[in-house]
């Protein structure tokens, strides 16, 4: 009894005894572990939605049919949804707020810095929160031309719930050339991003092998090569084929 | 078959001169002649420093001890990099043979919020032993251990255990790392006690605690960029800082701690 | 003439069987009550092996330990270069080994000049060094098994050397460092970083604080205790070039000699076998290549003198193996004295190699091909990567070429079995007392011998000063105290009053080159008188011409070498006085004047069976000699043979 009245006086989740759980989130390596999570989740994500519009080659109508069936079950949609917007709002948080920290935690910077990791000229992976954040504004201009149908200038379909709507509006998105040259660099930074996320989520969640890190590293070069293609030979192929 | 026969070179050093933690720093220009290529770095700036106190100037204050590589006394930022250009190695051990005739070398001290710095090229890393006061020991009075042989350490967990304990402590991990993170340093002593038996006891309550300070001095967060291992002059490797992460998150979830 | 005082000096041992002298004197030892300890306050200078498990030993008693280092870090003490190992009487490997042959070898191996029962307790104590260590969690080398493994080391036929790589020293320190950690943040530690000790107060007799300077601020500050504890290891940069690192120095006890402490042989200086030898006038100091390398590497020269080919040109049946030709039963393990000078003869005598003729081969090809480079890569790895980073020269491929240099000191400051000096209070551990290994250290002992008196002696016989003594509380108040500070304060001062022209670096290389050419492999009386007067001239043009920039209110490097160069310069003259008076060889100390046929010691046990402990009377003032005399019954006097 004393011991859950002493841990009352300290909020919340001590009452619930979850000390514990809030000191893992508001530790470094607590941080490092949700963004891994976060992200390697994200992946999945990435991995369905590819698969999805990749549809777009194969025309209107399959990709239709699938829209369609998709948001039939719009309570699993709601529910996904609102995960997807958790996990990237979780995603950004952290990324931001540990970025403020750890240029806290350098404060002074060298007059000369240059890498000692062979080959590396400029840290590749110093970019991780530049090319998120490109990705982030990326994301927002997709949901506002797709998901909220925002976008002013874009001649979507009159009825949004029509049959053609899905196709017709993916198409009126990739209409004109700078939103395809948009599209475009968005899928390879957000490629970009992968390549480097995806094994990193394995080393901050303390999955580092002799055995297997070799192959995670080479695979996460892999995925963020076949999503950056996938989505971007979407951009590049998929207009031209159904004018 | 002998190594080649040693020259003299003539260098220009930028060095960061700061009088004090409070006082405004800066790089200043020196030239130094003469240099043989057999001389080690820190040779080298004995050599500015006997020029300098014949002139009356003050003389560069450098981190040093052993000049052999093993107390982890001495460490500068050697035109950008952390110990310089050679890997494996502190600042003591690399020798100016790496350097060429009418080369520029900038030298910086650590930089990091963590170190402040105490005088030019010094540095305060008592950040380092108030981590280790934290939990980075086994908690074993004088006169209580059993004989040695009745622990059984496997050869290949002993290997693993020395190579993250070789660890001498310089911050070039921290210094290198453009999150001041000193992720490789807490790591290495995590790693080396839960890797063995006589770490057992304390080994969730040891990487909690150590967290905790690391994070309270200050020092940034990892981005697995790689830069420490990079710079490590013990060699210690990445492995150990994703046995951290493990080891956190094992404490974390399942101990009662 | 030396003027030697009327008593002799009591080295204060428990009588009896030699096994059961420390066991008898624990039982005669008086204690603290446990919930009295925390009254009592205890100074231990210095981090290294003794220091650092002096402090925490102390501490976990429950005394308040004040723990002072002049590094940034306690981690940092030159204990941590110590390479190859630490001996231990354990017998693991079930030839022959036992506490009596541990004791015996180390009588042998100090050419007996050091003290029967000190050493017994040594060898005792050995086995439970390793226990702790390893409950410590100190990474020690084991067998495919999970047991510990052991090498050989010099001057033993037995394997006892436990290890950790070539990092063995790092890694026990580390262990003392961890344990000291866990008292500092338990509170039973306060840690006092970049201090420096500059003097000892004595209160009516008796030990009872020290007086420091911040090294960053530049502060003077005085410390009340009840005990202080000396742990400031070796004078070996009276030589300049050693292999000590650079802020090693006699200062703290220089300071605790000037205030009455006697110090012991300081002439016993060892010259170890495998050093990196020197490239040229800019070294700074000299790197150590580990004894343990001898276990696989073998010493040669050409058999011709002046013979400048490549060492793979030179066939088999021209090099001269002049270890294993020497020693045979030894060999290439030869104690370092003999392994020194052997070096120094060949070299002297045309044979050497290298741009300078100074060095000899350490040559690992026959091992390469008998065990291949994985093998000697696992056991050497990080040396032969050190050799290389500092000759750019690949051992792997070439022979190492090695020279003899200063290394270890076994003189100290004088103490009796309990480790206190002939000033109550005041006690000395490790490298800085003279007490265990006589006139040559063997390899992996100096390990052994820290952590003895750190972790199992001091805890036991400090007590027994507060209990007898019934130390009463002071405060810094006292006139001793404010005397002792401004006298700290006036040295400084007057350093930096001088504004000569020459910079401490220059005075104090000159100072190494007198004591390297004169006082040290090979010394003789012409030579010794001769750097008797140069250390004197130079000691005063120091306090003519030396020139320190900058203040003493800031961090001052260049002032801190200064002050440890003017005790180097007044305690250089004692090290010559003292080889001076001791008229035979024997370990590190060879004269010239008494070498066998052979160009072995000739020893003189009639006349030097003794400790010569020096009692200071004023600088440049001949000192006082107090003989404690040595009687050897468990190991007689012997030859000490190698053959």
């Amino acid at each position: 009894m004393t011991d859950s009245t002493a841990q009352c006086k300290r909020g919340l989740l001590g009452c619930l005894g979850l000390n514990w759980f809030f000191r893992l989130l508001s530790s470094s390596i607590g941080q490092k572990f949700v963004m891994g999570v976060t992200g390697l989740l994200l992946c999945g994500f990435l991995v369905t939605h590819l698969a999805g519009n990749l549809l777009l080659f194969a025309g209107a109508k399959p990709f239709n049919e699938y829209a369609h069936a998709l948001h039939s079950q719009w309570e699993l949609v709601a529910v996904a949804e609102l995960g997807l917007v958790v996990l990237f709002l979780a995603h950004v948080y952290l990324a931001v707020t540990t970025t403020i920290g750890n240029y806290r935690a350098r404060r002074e910077f060298y007059v000369l810095k240059q890498s000692k990791v062979p080959g590396r000229i400029i840290g590749a992976n110093t970019w991780m929160f530049a090319s998120g954040s490109v990705v982030l504004g990326f994301v927002i201009l997709h949901l506002i031309d797709l998901r909220m149908g925002l976008r002013r200038s874009l001649h979507y379909f009159p009825d949004p719930e029509a049959f053609e709507a899905p196709f017709h509006n993916t198409m009126a998105a990739l209409s004109d050339p700078i939103s395809r040259v948009v599209y475009f660099v968005g899928a390879i930074i957000l490629g970009v991003h992968l390549s480097h996320g995806f094994a990193s989520a394995f080393q901050s969640l303390g999955l580092n092998h002799p055995k297997y890190t070799p192959l995670i590293k080479i695979i996460g070069k892999i995925f963020g090569v076949i999503i950056a293609i996938g989505f971007a030979s979407i951009v590049v192929f998929v207009p031209g084929m159904w004018r | 078959m002998n190594h080649a026969a040693s020259k003299n070179l003539n260098l220009t050093l930028k060095i960061w001169r700061q009088a004090g933690p409070k006082q405004a720093g800066g790089l200043k220009t020196y030239q130094v002649s003469g240099i043989s290529t057999d001389m080690s770095f820190l040779e080298m700036l004995d050599v500015l420093n006997e020029q300098l106190i014949a002139s009356g100037e003050e003389p560069v204050a450098f981190d040093h001890d052993c000049r052999e590589g093993i107390c982890g006394t001495c460490g500068v930022v050697i035109n950008g990099q952390a110990h310089g250009p050679d890997s494996g190695t502190t600042t003591c051990q690399l020798h100016m043979r790496r350097f060429k005739d009418g080369d520029t070398i900038v030298i910086e001290p650590w930089l990091a919020k963590a170190f402040p710095i105490v005088r030019d090229l010094i540095v305060d890393r008592s950040a380092f032993d108030r981590i280790i006061q934290a939990g980075g020991f086994v908690s074993v009075n004088t006169g209580n251990a059993p004989e040695a042989n009745t622990t059984l350490v496997p050869h290949h967990v002993q290997q693993d255990a020395m190579s993250a304990a070789a660890c001498i402590g310089c911050g070039a991990c921290v210094a290198s790392c453009k999150n001041a993170s000193a992720m490789l340093f807490v790591s290495a002593k995590v790693s080396h006690l839960a890797s063995i038996p006589q770490g057992q006891g304390e080994r969730s309550k040891r990487v909690l605690n150590m967290v905790a300070t690391m994070d309270a001095e200050h020092f940034g967060n990892c981005t697995n960029t790689g830069e420490c291992e990079a710079a490590c002059p013990a060699k210690i490797n990445l492995t150990n800082i994703a046995q951290l992460n493990r080891e956190y998150l094992k404490a974390s979830l399942f101990s009662k701690e | 003439m030396v003027t030697v005082a009327d008593t002799p000096l009591d080295g204060r041992c428990p009588d009896g069987n030699i096994a059961s002298r420390w066991d008898q004197r624990k039982r005669d030892l008086k204690l603290v009550a446990p919930n009295n300890k925390r009254k009592y306050t205890v100074i231990v200078v210095g981090t290294g092996l003794a220091g650092g498990s002096a402090a925490a030993s102390l501490a976990e008693l429950g005394y308040n330990v004040l723990s002072f280092c002049i590094q940034d870090s306690p981690r940092r003490a030159h204990s941590i270069a110590a390479q190859g190992g630490i001996n231990a009487a354990k017998n693991y490997q079930n030839d022959g080994d036992s506490v009596w042959r541990l004791f015996y070898d180390t009588v042998k191996g100090g050419e007996w000049r050091a003290r029967e029962s000190n050493v017994y307790r040594l060898a005792t104590l050995s086995t439970s060094i390793i226990d702790q260590c390893v409950a410590q969690g100190v990474p020690f080398a084991r067998e495919y098994g999970g047991t510990l493994a052991n090498r050989s080391f010099g001057g033993a036929q037995v394997s006892r050397t436990f290890y950790c790589g070539g990092q063995t020293g790092q890694q026990l320190l580390l262990g003392a460092y961890q344990a000291m950690m866990r008292q500092v943040s338990g509170g039973g530690i306060k840690l006092f970083t970049r201090r420096e000790m500059l003097d000892l107060v004595v209160v009516d007799g008796i030990a009872r604080g020290i007086v420091t300077r911040d090294l960053v601020t530049g502060k003077y500050e005085t410390f009340v205790s009840d005990a202080v504890v000396l742990c400031t290891g070796g004078y070996g940069n009276a030589y300049y070039l050693s292999t000590m690192a650079k802020t090693c120095n006699v200062t703290a006890a220089w300071r605790c000699h000037k205030r009455g402490a006697y110090f012991a042989n300081p002439c016993f200086t060892q010259i170890h076998p495998t050093c990196i030898p020197v490239s040229g006038d800019h070294q700074s100091k000299l790197t150590l290549m580990s004894e343990s390398l001898r276990n696989d590497g073998r010493v040669w020269v050409p058999k011709t003198k002046g013979d400048t080919r490549s060492p793979d040109q030179i066939p088999e049946d021209e090099r001269d193996y002049y270890l294993e030709r020497r020693y045979p039963s030894y060999g290439n393990l030869a104690p370092r004295d003999v392994s020194s000078r052997a070096a120094k003869e060949r070299c002297d005598a045309g044979f050497g190699v290298g741009q300078s003729g100074m060095s000899v081969y350490l040559d690992f090809s026959k091992a390469i091909k008998e065990d291949g480079e994985s093998v000697i890569r696992e056991k050497y790895g990080n040396l032969f990567h050190m050799y290389e980073r500092i000759t750019d020269e690949n051992p792997y491929k070439v022979p190492m070429r090695i020279y003899p240099a200063v290394h270890y000191t076994m003189g100290g400051l004088w103490v009796d079995y309990n480790l206190q000096s002939n000033l109550p209070g005041l006690y000395v551990l490790g490298e800085a007392n003279f007490s265990d290994h006589g006139a040559n250290r063997l390899g992996a002992s100096a390990l052994m011998q820290g952590l003895a008196d750190g972790y199992f002696v001091i805890p036991y016989t400090v007590g027994d000063h507060i209990a007898t003594r019934k130390v009463k509380p002071i405060t810094a108040d006292r006139p001793e105290f404010h005397d002792a500070l401004e006298s700290a304060k006036s040295r400084t001062t007057a350093i930096l009053n001088v504004n000569g022209t020459h910079s401490t670096e220059h005075f104090h290389r000159a100072l190494g080159k007198i004591m390297w050419d004169h006082v040290g492999m090979a010394r003789n009386e012409k030579g010794l008188l001769h750097a008797i007067e140069q250390i004197k001239t130079l000691r005063e043009q120091f306090w003519h011409d030396v020139k320190v920039v900058g203040s003493g209110e800031t961090l001052n490097q260049n002032l801190e070498h200064a002050g440890r160069v003017a005790d180097f310069l007044e305690f250089a003259e004692l090290l010559a006085r003292d080889a001076l008076h001791r008229d035979e060889s024997c370990g590190g100390h060879f004269r010239e004047e008494h070498q066998t046929d052979e160009g072995e010691c000739d020893r003189n046990d009639a006349d030097f069976s003794y400790v010569a402990a020096w009692q200071f009377k004023g600088v440049g003032t001949d000192s006082i000699l107090h003989k404690e005399p040595l009687t050897f019954v468990d190991a007689p006097f012997g030859v000490r043979s190698y053959k």
